[in-house]
């Protein structure tokens, strides 16, 4: 039987993947793919909590569109990071990428 | 939508299946490439997850703009930046920090999996039979929710902007 809380079990899968990746790796643009999980996993919760919802809602799709949005718009401009950050150091190791260091 | 032509419950598990996998994939496939085409099905999985939730519109817009946009942009990125640097760069098989994340995630997981059960007899497992159809969600747009949606086509358009001053290259 298919239930909200199954849903909310796969969200916190995915947001342990993610956690797991932003803390372990090492290469910027796995960085990246680690905060879209994420990002998706936020966007599941949304969407299984106001499908759950009685009588129904429609801020809950509202705002997944808004996130969705700004994902993009997220990963557009980390992506013109990385690429900055590659061409000034010619690596994406943020291990490496430690100029501001002291 | 889906749960039309296949019952629900196989569905959600065959789409748990490809987004967890793709998602371990992403982050764990050898060669980058092969990593973000994981991401992708991780993508469409969540987007079937969508269609399985009644928000057709939401599965829609996670195609168009997660498999269609951004994943098209890391692909593109990666081919750039992509130089036989990788094999050592990954190799995250022994080290301690690894295990400490790995722990970490787990446990987070975890206990947010523990208090979903323990929350689970408060919470309304059964969905209500009334769905929202897709046509509320324009008119909530425009005429319930306008000042966001300005904010964020402002936003959107500055953050392109702001992308390609960042990407120009000076000489």
């Amino acid at each position: 039987m298919v239930g909200l809380t199954s849903y909310l079990i796969v969200s916190a899968a995915l947001l342990g993947i993610g956690v797991y990746g932003l803390s372990v790796k090492k290469n910027a643009i796995r960085i990246l793919f680690a905060v879209e999980v994420i990002v998706n996993a936020a966007n599941l919760n949304f969407a299984a909590f106001t499908r759950y919802m009685n009588p129904p809602q429609v801020s809950g799709q509202i705002i997944v569109f808004y996130s969705i949005a700004a994902a993009a718009m997220e990963a557009a401009v980390g992506l013109a990071l990385i690429l900055v950050a590659f061409r000034l150091n010619s690596t994406i190791d943020v291990r490496k990428l430690n100029r501001l260091k002291g | 939508m889906v749960s039309l032509v296949i019952p629900p419950d196989i569905a959600f598990v065959v789409l748990t299946v490809v987004t967890i996998i793709g998602a371990i994939l992403a982050l764990q496939a050898k060669e980058l490439i092969y990593g973000a085409i994981s991401l992708g099905l991780s993508f469409i999985g969540v987007a079937g997850f969508f269609a399985l939730l009644d928000a057709p519109y939401l599965a829609m817009l996670q195609i168009a703009v997660y498999v269609g946009a951004v994943v098209v942009l890391i692909l593109f990125t990666i081919m750039l930046v992509h130089r036989e640097q990788a094999p050592e760069m990954d190799e995250q098989k022994s080290n301690p920090e690894s295990s400490v994340g790995l722990w970490l995630a787990g446990l987070l997981a975890l206990a947010i999996s523990g208090v979903v059960a323990l929350a689970g007899t408060n919470l309304p497992n059964e969905a209500p039979s009334a769905t929202l159809p897709v046509s509320e969600l324009g008119p909530a747009l425009t005429l319930q929710y306008p000042v966001p949606l300005i904010i964020l086509a402002l936003l959107l358009s500055a953050s392109l902007l702001g992308a390609l001053v960042l990407a120009k290259v000076e000489r």
